[in-house]
Formats: C-alpha cells, structure tokens, sequence
C-alpha cells in the first residue's frame, strides 16, 4: 500500500517537474493565448448592453468594457478584431473558435456558463433592482492560460469588488 | 457499565473495540465535515473535483449509520421485537449500499457523458490571502491533504471490524482504504488540465464515480446476502465462520448426541442458531439440554440465542441426508 501510494506521488512529482521546465502551467488545449500574441489579433465579439457595451452602426463599440478588452489586446501586442451580433449567436463562434472573448455586460449570474468560462468579476454595480452584481466576461472554454492572463488583468486593472 | 447488543454482553475486548470503533467513526466524520467545505470552497469547474466532492458527502454515510446502529442494537428483546434489533445493522448497511450505488451511476454517466461532449473545463484564477494563483494548485494542495487521513482511519477501522464482527464497520474500511486513489484520480485530472489535457478531468471523475459505484455494488451484495439469512461468515465475507464447525463438533461431542447440525445466521454482530440434534435413544433430560444450550452459547460471545431442537433425522440443509435417499431408505 505504502509503495503503491509511493508510486503516485513519484508520478505526480514528475509531471510536477515536467510542467516547470517544458509546459506553462495552466496552458491552452487550442493555444488561444499564443495565438494573439503570433497574430497580434483578438478575436472579440461585442452585444449591445448600455453602460457596459455601446454599440452603433459601423463604428467599433465603445464602453467601459470595450476600454478594457482594448488595453488588454495592446498589452498582449495585439488589435481588436471587433463582432457585433446577439448573445447567442456570440457564444455559439465562440464555441466554434471564432472568437476569443465575448463582452455585453455580462454578470455572474450569467446562463451561459455551460457554454462558455466566465472571468472573476472585474466590477461590482447596482442592479436594475438596486442588489448589487458582478460584472465578467466570457471566454472560451478550457482555454485556462488565456483566462489566467485575461484575469490578472481584470483584477489589476478593473476596480475589482 | 456493561453494554450488551441485544441480551449479548459484551467481553472486555469487544467493550473496548467497541468504544475506539466509536471514536474512530467520530473523528472521521470530523475529518468529512472539513474535507467537504474545503473542497467546495476549491471545486470550481473541474468535474473530477465535484464527482471526488460527492464521494466525500457519501462518505458520511457508513460512520452514520455505524453510529446509529450501535445505539439501537442495545436495546433488549421485546414482545414485538423478539429477535432483539440487531437487524438495524443490515437496514443501514443496505441504505448505504443503495445510496452509493444510485450517485455512483448518476455520476459515471455525468462524467461519461462530458467526455463524449468533449467538454473543456474552464479553471481560472484564485485570490488568497492578497496573492492571485491559478485557481487548480488550490485544488491539488487540498486533495494532497486528505490523501493520507482516510488510510490510517480505514486501517484502524478494519482490524475494529474483525473485533467488533460488524460488516458497516468493514465496509467503511474497505472504502477509506480506497480513497487515496479518489484524491490522486482528481490531483492527476487537474494537472491534466493544466498542462493542456482537457479530457483528463473527465477521464479522472470517470475513474473516481467507477469506483464509487464499485464500492456499491460490492455492499449491496454483502447487505443483500446478510438480509436473506446466509451462512453466518467471517466479517469480511471470505469464509464459513468457523463458530459453525465448532458449534456442530460440541453438539455431535456430547454423550447423548447420535448426530448434530446448526443453521447459524449472522443478525450483524451476534449470530442465531438453531441446532438440530438427533439424541442417541430416548430424549435427554431437561437439565442435560439446558447444560448443552450454555455450552454452546460460551464458545463464543457472538454465539447468542442458541435453540437446540430435537428431531429424528438432521434436516437436508444441516448435513442430514437428502430427501430421495431418505424415501429409499424407507422404501
């Protein structure tokens, strides 16, 4: 019994050992994080929701969130790759790959956490009946070390509740 | 004071595994009660983490039912109850088994069905203490914690369960013993994640709920087989308890005796017997009968309520011969 477990925490240091010097740790399965960097492109698609997300015919959204996914593309070295459109139809390119991050003034209590990985909230406001709510974004699912650095500067950056 | 099970007093020995039994179960559920609220502050979105979260609740169970049983089995033999309630034992083990078995498969086929969906956990970070981290090396440094815990308790339990002769106690053990690879499967699928691997965490929650509905399966036979009145066993369910041959060689030993088989049936902790005897000429005294019973219930504590019946010919299944020889016989 003692050697078996002796066995486990041998194999657990050795994965340990592997992801310090080859792998970062977390990393993305589809490489998003890599990817914008390489491409200098972030892939964000954007749903009309005032404060949060201005949207208007032709020009690129502005807000409190496109500010932000804004400096966080230009720290990564990258531009802003804009899509207007519903949530669902949003979620489902991101889904698909197409997107990186999806933004609309999304809290959360958002529905499409089965679908999508919600960041930790970067803003806390009051709520249509006044209760506070926490505001995030949605990137695509499994992409952990994209999320990590999305977070980390959500958290620096955003007035974190 | 003197605990009994039933009118079973108990021996010194048994009085004292019973009390550390108790302790044991007590601290486990301690040591449960911290493991669930910590893993829940830490679960996040890893499926591995909330399939090893539910084995943790379900773990509850079999130190609960322990604790209850103990207490209703004292209680004495009453005109509506006149076996005694040792039977509680088998109720709790069976609630238990069933339990594990239903969430065992709910959880198999939740985590069976993200791996066919190919969905990708999402684990992002954590903030503790002012310090921000990937939320998954919370997860492992908890699931490195209760690796150790429920080994040393499963080890204690178990040689507990051989003492006391009580089948929850053992099947409790048995499932501590396993847990360690519950809290490595998960650590493996978190790091899975981490390094890139999302059907790890999958593959890992499939790996812990397959074993919790192992552990259900193997239960729900032991509980199933106690409750229709099996051969009285050893406490792990390997062999015959060997009181049977003893009981038997006793009964066939005595100067009066011609032959003599026992039906014994394990009521969880203290066995029934009724051994059929077959007196050498003419019916014994009622003072040698009632010598022989005591004989009897001294060979072993858990030997308790022992009926001796006086017959013609052992019955088939207690080693008397079989019906179509018997008719030859006769014929």
């Amino acid at each position: 019994m003692l050697r078996r477990i002796g066995v486990v925490l041998l194999g657990l240091l050795a994965t340990l050992a592997l992801a310090a010097c080859g792998l970062t740790v977390p990393s993305d399965p589809e490489g998003t994080l890599d990817r914008v960097r390489d491409d200098g492109v972030l892939r964000v698609g954007a749903t009309h929701a005032p404060p949060w997300v201005v949207t208007s015919d032709g020009d690129e959204p502005t807000g409190d969130e496109p500010a932000l996914v804004e400096e966080f593309a230009a720290r990564q070295g990258a531009v802003v790759e804009w899509r207007i459109g519903g949530e669902e139809s949003l979620v489902a390119a991101l889904e698909r790959g197409e997107l990186d991050l999806v933004i609309g003034g999304f809290t959360d209590a958002t529905p499409w956490t089965d679908r999508a990985a919600t960041t930790v909230p970067y803003t806390e406001a009051p709520g249509p009946d006044g209760a506070p709510q926490k505001h995030v974004m949605l990137a695509r699912m499994g992409e952990n070390r994209f999320l990590v650095e999305l977070e980390e500067f959500l958290l620096e950056s955003g007035e974190a509740p | 004071m003197s605990v009994a099970f039933g009118r079973a007093e108990l021996p010194p020995e048994q009085l004292d595994a019973l009390r550390r039994a108790r302790r044991v179960e007590w601290w486990s559920i301690a040591f449960l009660a911290v493991t669930i609220v910590a893993v829940f502050a830490v679960m996040g979105n890893s499926q591995a983490m909330r399939t090893a979260w539910a084995e943790d609740l379900l773990s509850l169970a079999p130190p609960i039912a322990f604790l209850i049983a103990v207490r209703i089995v004292r209680k004495p033999p009453t005109e509506k109850y006149p076996y005694g309630l040792h039977r509680s034992v088998g109720v709790g083990h069976l609630v238990a088994a069933v339990a594990l078995l239903g969430m065992g498969a709910f959880l198999v086929i939740d985590a069976a069905s993200g791996l066919f969906r190919a969905e990708h956990p999402p684990i992002g970070t954590m903030s503790l203490f002012g310090a921000t981290f990937w939320a998954g090396w919370a997860m492992v440094a908890v699931m490195a914690l209760t690796i150790a815990p429920p080994i040393l308790f499963g080890r204690a339990k178990m040689r507990l369960a051989e003492t006391l002769h009580d089948k929850v106690l053992y099947a409790d053990a048995d499932m501590n013993k396993a847990d360690w690879m519950t809290a490595t499967g998960s650590i493996v699928g978190v790091l899975g994640i981490g390094v890139g691997l999302w059907w790890a965490d999958a593959a890992a929650a499939l790996f812990i709920s397959g074993s919790i509905l192992w552990d259900g399966v193997k239960n729900l036979r032991s509980a199933i087989t106690d409750l229709m009145d099996t051969r009285a066993t050893t406490f792990d369910g390997s062999e015959p308890h060997p009181v049977i041959e003893r009981l038997e060689g006793l009964l066939r030993g005595l100067p009066w005796v011609a032959e003599a088989g026992a039906r014994v049936r394990d009521e969880g902790h203290v066995f029934h017997a009724e051994a059929f005897v077959v007196p050498r000429r003419r019916p014994p005294s009622l003072r040698r009968l009632r010598a022989a019973r005591e004989a009897c219930e001294a060979l072993d504590w858990k030997l308790h309520d022992v009926t001796i019946v006086l017959v013609d010919e052992l019955p088939e299944e207690v080693g008397g011969r079989s019906g179509e020889e018997q008719s030859e016989a006769r014929g």
